[in-house]
């Protein structure tokens, strides 16, 4: 085995190759574990590693895995959520553009664990480069027997297929996804029943952020106890941080969980851009409610955002500096999600265009007194009431800048309406 | 069981009921739009919300299957809010021309927003500009700017009736429902899409404009344009805001009855009405007589005729020289009459029936008989099959037609041979057709929906029916001709 520490995004020049893969002793955790592991016992050992989702919510996988039935007399499926649209967050793409072998092994792990047979990979219509660097490692893992109908002799089989999106927002949604999955329009479903028992084709379905599967490989290679070491005790591991807005070094930094905010823009994205100070940021994607410069100091895993009223989300740090009115940023994050909420369930898609409008009307001089009341009180309507999570996701960011910015918003609108 | 408390009462409902339908025992209405009885909880327009203890958020009535010891709330100052937060996204893009639709007066935009919302409109921008009227296939118009999406018409076409040609175009504020190009609605169940519609996107150009719907007058019958028996309501003015007595139906929509017809009728049911207001006999005619001499003959003397007719006819002896030409649009009231009076009491035995020839059933409710009665008809006793109308013209002297559906079977000429052969021969039908040229006398009678009575359906249910609408002047049921006659020769028909 290699002696360099697997990274979920490897500096060496091409990494994406298998042999490249297999020199940092790829595969190896898998292949022993199908020989010497039981499916529990691999459950067991992701739930003691605490591995919590990276897509969003940040449930933990080894619960979410073992909600789905053991009969093995039904179809059941893995959807790689590689969908990656929430704004701001880069990190999947770079872990499947330079590490897709991680991934598949890690879907490996997981189908093994939870008794699958078929993985999908849902990828983001954007990423069709990335598509065709999935499907052909996917093709040097079958031709190795890493996949297919006898993975590494043990006679567990696993096909693995890479499905396309067409660009659309909201198929990050998971039961958005499985619909596109099955050639429907990317409509969420409504829950319950959760996926766990009726998914993909009314089968049981797990379905895990790209990169909650690639550090499955890394719990079986160093250990369960490492991985949760190297994070906090209920959140193990590492977050692929990718930072952008104000900031003199944007890029995409994988630190331990809990790292703190300051320590990310200041220490890694080399502090803000020059001659700017921070106004405000985006902690774990555009759907976290924004945090002011003094909310800093937070660690960034899921219970302390949680804590101070925002979310780690996608781990997603979006830094605004002072010179940008927050006016233009309420007014683009509105049309961002009034642009794509998908029209199914009502407060979300009447709410996020209304209050994408009066943002619009406000940022052209024409706002009134009450506006700001307004925009809340139709974020509120939004917001815990609609059909998936995105009425909460539109919601969340709005109600912070209004409640956290409310007094330059009031300026502008006292100012422009003069 | 499982016991449950909604607003303070305390009720056991069966397990896997839905807060939703659990809350109607009570007779508490939860507002829905997406919501339908006869689909599964589709949770998009987000109208039902209410609050369930211990649970963070409020959650959808229609969807929630109740708990042992679950506690819901249907009013709380949270529940209204919401409410009212949902009627204002609803209502922010709506053109608000209700002056000018056809829901009006029936719209559950207007009805929840008088019962739920009574907020000021806070919404200063523009309305989002769609088109008012497309046409997707049959008769019926799609508005978009009122629609309110919540794609009941969609989850009708496919799991209804299968065909699916509605669908979701579009994304967010712009989605609209509409057709694949060149595939619009084309089936028998179109009409459906009208009712469903809980505002007034959808609407029928048989209905468009026509009249408002507060003026209406709903009357349940049972349609009689095939076998199903289907449950309707008879939509109709008589009098105000029409001229005089005028009376006139507009419109026909299913009852549900579940089973027979569920919620649904089809569109030759609905276009039924037709048969209530057109091509009409409105007076009695008599060969040779009252239209040359311009006078309107009265029922009291086309009845005396007809008495001493049957009269004549019976004086040979048993069996008599009559013969009748009964019809499965006749109630089993009526039926019973005519075999009490001509068969039991009179002893005729040159009974036959015209029916309308068979069409083809549909696999969902329209059956190929396209009579109401049938069944009915076999469960008196009869036998309803058509007449050799050249074997009966030899052996009576007096015909009693019911209906003009010999003309189904017979081209009009034979039939003119034939009745020319016959010394008296009375028509009875409601509607105009050839054969009244032919008949010697013709009798206005009342279609079904002008009756009370009852029809044996397809499944041998029999549905009894009140009258629905009065019998325009000029115009007698059968049951009342029958009656009458019975009281002349002394029969006592029950």
């Amino acid at each position: 085995m290699a002696d360099a520490k697997e990274t979920l995004i490897p500096a060496e020049e091409n990494s994406f190759r298998l042999e490249a893969y297999l020199a940092r002793g790829g595969y190896e955790a898998a292949r022993k574990t199908l020989l010497s592991m039981q499916p529990g016992q691999v459950m067991d050992e992701v739930k003691k590693a605490n591995l919590r989702g990276r897509g969003g919510a940040g449930f933990p996988a080894g619960s979410k895995w073992a909600f789905v039935p053991k009969a093995d007399d039904q179809p059941k499926y893995l959807c790689v959520n590689a969908d990656e649209g929430e704004p701001g967050t880069f990190k999947d793409r770079a872990i499947m553009t330079r590490n897709p072998h991680l991934l598949l092994e890690g879907i490996v792990l997981t189908c093994y664990a939870v008794g699958i047979h078929t993985a999908v990979i849902y990828v983001r219509g954007e990423y069709e480069s990335i598509a065709r660097r999935l499907e052909q490692a996917i093709g040097e893992a079958g031709l190795k027997g890493f996949l297919g109908a006898d993975v590494f002799g043990t006679g567990f089989g696993l096909e693995v297929y890479v499905h396309r999106g067409a660009g659309a927002y909201i198929c990050g949604e998971e039961t958005a996804l499985l619909e596109s999955v099955e050639g429907k329009r990317g409509w969420p479903r409504l829950r319950p029943p959760f996926p766990a028992s009726i998914g993909l084709f009314r089968a049981p379905t797990v379905i895990n952020n790209v990169e909650t599967i690639a550090n499955v490989p890394l719990i079986f290679r160093y250990g369960a106890e490492a991985f949760v070491a190297q994070g906090l005790p209920r959140d193990g591991g590492t977050r692929v941080f990718g930072v952008s807005g104000a900031v003199k070094k944007p890029g995409l930094y994988e630190l331990p969980v809990g790292t703190s905010l300051r320590k990310i823009i200041y220490d890694w994205a080399g502090g803000p851009a020059e001659g700017q100070g921070i106004k405000a940021i985006v902690p774990g994607g555009l759907s976290a409610p924004f945090l002011t410069p003094d909310e800093i100091d937070v660690p960034m895993d899921y219970e302390s955002l949680a804590h101070i009223k925002s979310m780690l989300g996608s781990a997603a740090v979006i830094v605004i500096g002072d010179r940008t009115p927050i006016i233009d940023v309420l007014r683009i994050v509105a049309r961002f999600y009034a642009h794509e909420s998908c029209g199914q369930c009502t407060p979300c898609r009447v709410g996020t265009t209304w209050i994408s409008k009066t943002a619009d009307r406000i940022a052209a001089g024409g706002g009134v007194p009450g506006d700001l009341d307004l925009i809340r009180r139709l974020a509120e309507g939004m917001k815990g009431k609609t059909l998936c999570p995105m009425g909460d996701a539109a919601a969340f960011p709005v109600l912070s800048m209004v409640g956290k910015f409310g007094r330059e918003l009031e300026e502008t609108i006292s100012r422009r309406a003069e | 069981m499982v016991t449950i408390q909604i607003d303070g009462q305390t009720l056991q409902v069966p397990p896997g009921t839905t807060v939703l339908k659990a809350a109607e025992k009570i007779g508490v209405l939860i507002p829905r739009y997406c919501y339908h009885p006869a689909f599964e909880p589709e949770g998009s327009c987000r109208m039902c919300l209410v609050e369930i203890e211990d649970l963070p958020k409020l959650d959808l009535a229609c969807s929630t299957v109740v708990r042992e010891g679950m506690t819901v709330w249907t009013s709380t100052p949270k529940v209204l809010q919401a409410r009212q937060e949902v009627l204002g996204f609803f209502l922010a893009d709506h053109p608000l021309d209700c002056p000018i639709c056809d829901k009006a007066g029936e719209c559950f935009l207007q009805i929840y927003y008088d019962q739920h919302g009574r907020y000021a409109s806070r919404f200063l921008e523009t309305k989002e500009k769609k088109k008012k009227k497309v046409p997707i296939g049959k008769d019926l118009l799609l508005d978009r700017e009122r629609c309110i999406l919540c794609t009941r018409c969609v989850r009708f076409l496919c799991r209804v009736t299968g065909t699916g040609e509605l669908g979701v175009f579009e994304r967010g504020v712009k989605a609209e429902i509409g057709i694949d190009e060149g595939a619009p609605v084309a089936n028998n169940y179109s009409g459906n899409l009208v009712d469903i519609c809980p505002v007034g996107a959808i609407t029928d150009r048989d209905f468009r404009f026509k009249t408002r719907v507060w003026f209406l007058e709903n009357r349940r019958s049972i349609c009689p344009r095939c076998s199903r028996g289907c449950n309707i309501v008879i939509q109709s003015i008589c009098g105000y805001p029409l001229p005089g007595n005028e009376r006139r139906v507009y419109r026909i929509v299913p009852a549900e009855n579940p089973d027979v017809n569920g919620y649904w009728m089809c569109d030759l049911g609905r276009s039924g009405y037709h048969d209530i207001e057109d091509n009409r006999l409105d007076a009695i005619a008599v060969k040779g007589e009252g239209a040359a001499a311009g006078q309107p003959l009265s029922w009291e003397s086309a009845l005396k005729g007809l008495v001493s007719d049957v009269r004549a006819a019976a004086a040979f002896g048993r069996p008599p020289r009559l013969g009748l030409i009964l019809s499965s649009f006749l109630t089993n009231e009526e039926l019973e009459a005519s075999r009490r009076l001509f068969v039991e009491s009179l002893g005729a035995k040159h009974v036959f029936f015209a029916d309308p020839a068979p069409g083809k059933a549909d696999g969902l409710l329209l059956t190929a008989d396209r009579a109401p009665n049938r069944r009915g008809a076999q469960m008196a006793g009869f036998e309803p099959k058509p007449p050799d109308l050249v074997g009966l013209s030899e052996s009576v002297d007096l015909l009693l037609v019911f209906g003009p559906h010999i003309l189904d079977h017979v081209p009009v000429e034979e039939a003119a041979r034939a009745f020319g052969k016959i010394r008296r021969t009375y028509l009875l039908a409601a509607h105009r057709s050839a054969l009244d040229e032919v008949a010697e006398v013709v009798l206005p009678t009342a279609v079904p929906a002008e009756k009370q009575g009852s029809f044996t359906n397809t499944n041998g249910l029999k549905q009894h029916f009140e009258r629905a609408l009065k019998p325009s002047r000029g115009r007698r049921a059968e049951g009342a001709i029958l009656a009458g006659l019975a009281a002349e020769l002394n029969v006592k028909l029950d």
